[in-house]
């Protein structure tokens, strides 16, 4: 079967069947879209909320306000339809402890992509977000089945 | 009587090692913070013979820190013990009112002479 | 921000060299903090690499490390961390602690921390030296997790751009017991002055 790694900015869309697969998410967040029916699915490894320093943006998946539109252009030409699409997502957690100044980007990418997605009108039906753990997301386009790996315990179904 | 210490570093690794070095000469480890705020509260609680400062730590920093128990007790003895080695934090906490810098890595001989020399 | 190739190469000289002098202070701070066990130095290599490049700099990105972030001000701002194989960390807190850990509490975590304090500040300590200025590190933080998380998060929270400029400096000890890597990412608005600092502006 066909394994696809999506990296930090990437949008990769699979219609039928393959997998989509993100890893090393610490603050990034693998967010996913999915039509059942026409069995096409998408994946996008944002990286942060938006693009504050500016400048040109070849890569929407990048960031959290760009990505939503994006994987909907994408997989729409693929035969999806949007009012069928529903979302999950998992990441944005903060690996670091102590440090004063540490930055909370994954919750930024979290609340940034939420309101993303209710703006666009898609459900978000699960997600595994937060907390202080990286996390590795596989998504099965065939079956639409969604795990999550943290190290050192089970994969979990999202 | 044992001369007091009060310890000051944001890291209870870094805290554990001083207290090591300095309760194997005869010191007495009265309190320990782990930021500028609370050194300069167990400082005015504690008023202990001596204090180990670092300088890089949440809330307030070490200079800060020196700052203000030098202001509410003239005669306090501070020494810093930062990996900060940089001339011009040395220069500023010399200045603030430290008695000596020591830059981390320390060696424990190099604490035990700066505190000895502090408490004259 | 982009440069001609000819400059490009000159800057990155420059800050090979820094990482050369930083690294050598580093380094031997963690030597005396092992109680002078000796430290062999990678040279540093001074990149402009894409960010998915990057994240082998680590490894491979689901393998298990021990970061340390700090932030820089100062005259130079940038990000600097420290990275160490699980294996290191392991090593590094088994010397330091007289027990290999079996979990990580705040103990471990806070000693991992003052480790990455001593090793970077060090560094930055000779950089300010060689550049005649201040540099601040911020409170270090501390992570435990998968190398390609690690780094994400560390550069998420630099805010890069697509390309990053790194300073890399490998380290080990002779039995290969414990290495690591130093990484520095200089703000590319901060490059400048940087060079400048070092007389080196008009170039």
């Amino acid at each position: 079967m066909e394994e696809v790694f999506v990296n930090i900015g990437e949008i990769k869309v699979l219609t039928q069947e393959g997998r989509l697969v993100a890893v090393g998410l610490g603050s990034c967040v693998g967010l996913i879209l999915y039509d059942a029916l026409a069995k096409v699915g998408g994946m996008a490894h944002v990286f942060l909320p938006t693009n504050r320093k500016g400048g040109d943006n070849p890569h929407p998946g990048k960031f959290a306000d760009t990505a939503v539109a994006a994987m909907v252009e994408q997989m729409t030409a693929l035969g999806a339809q949007k009012r069928r699409l529903k979302a999950k997502m998992a990441g944005g957690s903060q690996l670091f402890s102590y440090g004063a100044s540490v930055m909370d980007v994954g919750r930024q990418n979290v609340e940034a992509l939420q309101r993303e997605l209710q703006t666009a009108g898609i459900p978000l039906v699960a997600s595994d977000v937060l907390g202080s753990r990286g996390r590795k997301l596989i998504f099965d386009v065939g079956t639409g089945q969604v795990l999550v790996f943290v190290i050192g315990q089970e994969p979990v179904e999202l | 009587m044992a001369n007091t210490i009060l310890v000051v570093d944001d890291t209870a690794f870094m805290r554990m090692m001083i207290k090591n070095v300095v309760q194997k000469h005869g010191y007495q480890v009265i309190g320990e913070a782990g930021d500028g705020e609370e050194a300069i509260a167990k400082y005015k609680e504690l008023r202990p013979d001596l204090v180990t400062m670092d300088i890089t730590m949440p809330k307030l920093d070490g200079i800060s820190a020196i700052k203000a128990i030098m202001e509410f007790d003239p005669n306090a003895k501070i020494i810093v013990c930062s990996a900060m080695g940089q001339k011009a934090m040395v220069i500023e906490a010399l200045k603030s009112g430290a008695k000596d810098f020591l830059v981390k890595p320390f060696e424990a001989d190099r604490v035990i002479e700066a505190l000895q020399k502090a408490v004259g | 921000m982009t440069y001609d190739r000819k400059q490009d190469e000159f800057r990155l000289d420059v800050l090979k060299e820094l990482g050369n002098i930083g690294a050598g202070h580093a380094t031997t701070a963690l030597s005396r903090l092992l109680g002078n066990k000796k430290l062999t130095l990678v040279v540093p290599q001074a990149m402009i690499v894409g960010m998915q490049e990057s994240m082998g700099l680590c490894g491979g990105p689901e393998s298990l490390v021990g970061a340390i972030y700090i932030r820089v001000s100062g005259g130079l701002c940038g990000h600097m961390a420290l990275l160490l194989p699980f294996t290191s960390v392991q090593s590094l807190l088994g010397y330091l602690l007289g027990a290999t850990p079996q979990e990580f509490s705040d103990m471990e975590l806070s000693t991992l921390q003052e480790v990455g304090n001593i090793v970077v500040t060090s560094y930055l300590n000779a950089l300010a030296e060689m550049t005649n200025t201040v540099l601040y590190p911020s409170v270090p933080a501390v992570a435990v997790d998968m190398a390609a998380a690690v780094w994400s998060s560390i550069l998420a929270g630099a805010e890069v751009a697509d390309y990053i400029t790194i300073v890399q400096t490998g380290f080990q000890t002779d039995a290969e017991i414990i290495d690591g890597t130093i990484a520095f990412i200089p703000d590319e608005e901060d490059l400048a002055k940087l060079l400048e600092a070092l007389g080196m502006g008009e170039l």
